[in-house]
């Protein structure tokens, strides 16, 4: 099992020598082509070389290329829910040298996912602190699944303004309905965390049509955290509705102690 | 005469035309011109030392030319690739929002014309499968899950996925005998599927077997709720049904509450037109005005 710091540093030496090997292949090029049309180009043949440096620039594109393959293979494992296969998947794909940075963002955003699964809250938020620093040759998704992911990491350990910035990087952006989904359920538990009721009930029907396409048991808490916004708010129709839907897709035992906020809806 | 223009989402049409097209292999072409300029150019060097520089000159924009050619090819491909594949999640996203007419007219649009790779062209087709149940068009929803199943790889929860959806199509077109045999395999491939559960009420419902589909539902009661989510409304719409067959309109009532309470009655008829029976004979749970 690799470890986050050894993730990262792997992550940073791969960067680097990309870049340099990207830069040394451009000049090789541009040299190579200079040569056309200067006398050295009499005594070296300019298109062998050429030729030399394609065959160097598409091996580097092959092993590249297995790198996106695995990194593509284990997202899809995560979904499954097959962790520990994705972990050596990941784990594999970061060992291997890639000439792009979003192959490896993707396998350190990867290896966050599934710390997150893990309940691994700070290795999460230093595994998604490192992508985030990487703007230059991140992807939009990987950015915004960032964020999303160290919001929530953030919220599990309580730090509650870090978890705000994380979330405010995102309003900028245009999001893809899971990202939206993943967006009101991190926002709904931190409003919940710092008491903010009203602005948590407010577009309740849009809400509550979101959360019910929510893979469960999230959409039944995002429904019990705005039942309980509800409550607090003097809305008592939307609190019965919403607490009587929760009953029917959770274990409402199960549902309150991950989140003792929530006793409160079932207080005689 | 003028042929008849195909009617919306027509299946046979779709899947003909959505085919991906052989492309021609510009990568090899492009090879081949590179290796064409290099022996060129090496060769009238060496019979011409005069006019070697000038061989060189062109020679080297030639390869230039070349490089950004292909750097550009490349973008280009991935660029289309990118963006078919946008479309096909932004089908995806408007199947799962239940907009449905904009997923059918963005979906027959795609499918008119080839695609460029195969994987979205599938993906498309499972969504075409959802659109065509939804508009009750059972039959050819039928047709393409058994063109998906036959013609492609897909991986285990996903070919579960389809063959419960075709079961189901199976049992609303009436094609009993399949639909059982179809029940058969899936119980034999996956016994705790929560959808096979949902599919089995619903053909003990529709047989005029009532008791048998209250049975099934206690037994699988737990995995019906950790695994259907808001469809479990489904399931408790059903029952509401086979209680009220039975005359246990208690039992009924509480049922079509707890169904209506998950999910709105006109939605729950149309999935189902056997709960269209009941729809006026209990209460539906009352929801705030503005959810309504």
């Amino acid at each position: 099992m690799i470890s986050v710091h050894e993730a990262i540093s792997r992550f940073r030496r791969d960067v680097t020598l990309s870049t340099l090997l990207k830069a040394a292949l451009g000049c090789g090029v541009g040299a190579v082509l200079a040569l056309h049309f200067v006398s050295l180009g009499k005594t070296i043949d300019p298109s062998l070389l050429l030729m030399g440096l394609g065959a160097v620039w598409l091996t580097l594109w092959y092993r590249t290329m297995k790198g996106s393959r695995l990194a593509a293979q284990s997202s899809t494992l995560i979904a499954s829910g097959n962790l520990e296969q994705a972990e050596a998947q990941i784990e594999q794909s970061l060992r291997a040298f890639s000439m792009s940075r979003s192959v490896k963002s993707m396998g350190l955003l990867n290896l966050a996912l599934v710390r997150l699964a893990q309940k691994r809250w700070p290795d999460t938020a230093m595994l998604c602190r490192e992508v985030l620093a990487a703007k230059k040759g991140t992807s939009e998704h990987v950015n915004k699944s960032g964020r999303l992911m160290l919001a929530d990491s953030l919220l599990e350990m309580g730090d509650l303004r870090g978890a705000h910035e994380a979330l405010a990087g995102l309003y900028n952006h245009r999001l893809t309905l899971s990202e939206a989904l993943s967006l009101l359920r991190v926002q709904t538990e931190y409003l919940a965390r710092v008491g903010a009721w009203e602005q948590m009930i407010q577009g309740a029907v849009t809400k509550v049509a979101l959360a019910e396409i929510m893979p469960m048991p999230n959409g039944a808490r995002v429904q019990a955290m705005l039942a309980l916004a509800a409550k607090r708010t003097g809305r008592a129709e939307w609190a019965n509705w919403l607490r009587r839907r929760v009953e029917l897709l959770v274990d409402v035992q199960e549902l309150a102690t991950q989140r003792p906020l929530l006793w409160e809806l079932w207080e005689k | 005469m003028t042929p008849a223009p195909p009617s919306f989402l027509d299946v046979p049409t779709l899947l003909e035309r959505s085919v991906p097209k052989p492309r021609p292999a510009w990568v090899w072409y492009g090879m081949i011109a590179f290796a064409v300029v290099v022996l060129t150019a090496t060769g009238a060097a060496g019979q011409n030392p005069q006019l070697k520089l000038v061989v060189r000159f062109f020679g080297g924009l030639a390869m230039l030319g070349l490089v950004v050619a292909m750097a550009w090819f490349t973008s280009h491909v991935v660029k289309q690739q990118r963006k078919e594949q946008q479309r096909v999640e932004a089908i995806e996203e408007l199947v799962q929002l239940r907009r449905w007419d904009q997923a059918a007219a963005m979906l027959d649009s795609m499918l008119a014309k080839p695609a460029l790779t195969m994987g979205a062209r599938l993906q498309a087709l499972v969504y075409l499968a959802s659109v065509l149940a939804r508009y009750h068009r059972f039959g050819d929803a039928i047709a393409v899950q058994n063109y998906l199943l036959e013609h492609a790889e897909f991986d285990a929860g996903t070919a579960h996925g389809l063959k419960l959806m075709r079961t189901m199509a199976m049992l609303h077109e009436d094609q009993l005998v399949d639909a059982d045999r179809a029940l058969g395999d899936l119980r034999r491939e996956l016994p705790e599927s929560a959808g096979l559960a949902l599919i089995e009420i619903y053909r003990d419902v529709k047989t005029g077997h009532p008791a048998e589909a209250i049975e099934i539902f206690h037994a699988r009661a737990p995995a019906l709720r950790a695994q259907l989510g808001h469809r479990i409304a489904d399931a408790y719409a059903l029952v509401a049904r086979a209680h009220d067959l039975l005359d246990q309109n208690t039992e009924a009532a509480a049922a079509f509450e707890k169904a209506t309470l998950l999910s709105p009655v006109e939605e729950l008829c149309r999935r189902y037109p056997e709960v269209a029976a009941i729809r006026e004979k209990y209460p539906a749970a009352v929801a705030p005005s503005e959810a309504a």
